[in-house]
């Protein structure tokens, strides 16, 4: 799922990924995160190897040169054709206001962390179609590049690795993926559900492969229980 | 086993295509992009940019590209053009006015290096609208005979009904998956 700014009037207050680090593995998993930080350029190659969720954020908003802007986020389930969920910038209208998730809280500075809230029928979709749109800036955009992984605790669910290519100076662009939804057992969509937010994802953004943009999000799925 | 042998394995495995879909402004490239899907397509803005779908269809993943068409868009098309498997030629069968143009863009298309191994189909659009050519006129017009150097077929449909889409699309990726995917 790739996070969409939004200006949501709720807290700020971004709660880091709180991950128990008591083994001598999670010591090396840090050390893999602090490495990457102090690199000049990071490729795709290097968060491939990243074992789970990072703690931070590996580039600083101003990496993003090209001004790439997220304004919308929408989720269709493909059985019945509705709208799950939507999200856009304010400037922009949504299509439907019949969602189900909605978002809890968003990272205001930046735009690059959102909280989602979904009930636990989401995690029994079969096929959905999750659609961004976003614009970009004044400088043509060579080899732009998504890689997006989720991981529930530190279990990798489902890695998202996708190239748009080039874009057009000044364009607006949308990009919807069909996907079948990993295929949970009961056990851990349990899990799932009673622990909220503990589902996470992390998005990087690559030009000519350099990491431009890195989004946070994190997923409850204990709404209306 | 030669390396070609092993990389159309690797191809074959994964089964993907790349489609891009051009046309002049109008002509209703989203709008068949959008009914594929089963989107709703009562209200489609000019695309300013591009809308990519990926998409399962019979094995197969489909990454299909709807690049707009307006003038100023046009001499971006060329950044679309590498590993296209399949090229959508979209035409508005009812805007007499500019099938000169759609003609003219269309044979700089084939002439393209980079499109030279890629299927062609034409579809011949807005047959819902009165007034529109039938396919064997815009044939015609657009002197596709001319074209000697891809596989082509142009095919009547209407992107508001859904009239032929899917014969369209079917035609397509087994003309492709014919030449790449079979090799034995």
């Amino acid at each position: 799922m790739i996070s969409v700014g939004t200006s949501s009037k709720m807290a700020n207050n971004r709660t880091n990924a709180a991950t128990s680090s008591t083994s001598s593995d999670a010591d090396s998993e840090e050390i893999a995160e602090q490495i990457l930080r102090k690199k000049t350029i990071i490729s795709p190659e290097d968060v491939l190897t990243l074992p789970k969720i990072t703690e931070g954020y590996l580039c600083t908003p101003d990496a993003n040169v090209y001004n790439i802007d997220f304004i919308r986020f929408k989720i269709r389930d493909l059985d019945t054709g509705m709208v799950l969920f939507e999200i856009a910038k304010p400037s922009v209208v949504l299509e439907d206001n019949q969602t189900e998730g909605k978002v809890e809280e968003t990272d205001l500075n930046s735009g690059r962390f959102v909280r989602y809230q979904f009930t636990p029928k989401f995690l029994k979709l079969k096929l959905v179609g999750a659609t961004v749109e976003f614009t970009v800036g004044s400088k043509p955009v060579n080899k732009f590049r998504m890689i997006e992984r989720h991981y529930f605790r530190n279990k990798l669910l489902k890695t998202f690795d996708f190239e748009f290519g080039f874009c057009i100076p000044h364009s607006k662009n949308t990009c919807e993926h069909i996907y079948k939804f990993p295929n949970l057992d009961p056990e851990s969509i349990k899990e799932m559900i009673q622990n909220p937010f503990e589902t996470k994802s992390d998005s990087f953004y690559f030009v000519e492969d350099r990491l431009i943009m890195h989004n946070k999000a994190e997923y409850a799925y204990n709404g209306g229980v | 086993m030669g390396l070609m042998t092993v990389l159309k394995k690797m191809k074959q495995k994964e089964k993907e295509m790349r489609i891009l879909i051009l046309g002049l402004d109008n002509a209703g490239k989203t709008t068949i992009l959008k009914k594929y899907n089963g989107e709703p397509t009562n209200t489609i803005e000019p695309t300013l940019g591009f809308n990519i779908k990926t998409l399962d269809h019979k094995s197969y993943k489909l990454n299909v590209w709807d690049v707009g068409g307006q003038k100023s868009l046009r001499s971006y098309w060329r950044n679309y053009f590498e590993s296209t498997d399949g090229l959508i030629w979209v035409v508005d069968s009812a805007d007499k006015r500019r099938l000169g143009d759609c003609t003219n863009e269309l044979h700089s298309l084939i002439e393209e290096e980079r499109l030279a191994g890629a299927t062609l189909l034409i579809f011949a659009n807005k047959q819902d609208l009165p007034g529109a050519l039938s396919s064997e006129e815009i044939k015609e017009v657009l002197q596709l005979d001319r074209i000697k150097t891809h596989h082509w077929k142009i095919i009547h449909c209407s992107a508001y009904t859904g009239e032929n889409l899917l014969e369209g699309i079917n035609w397509m990726v087994s003309d492709i998956s014919a030449r790449i995917f079979t090799l034995d």
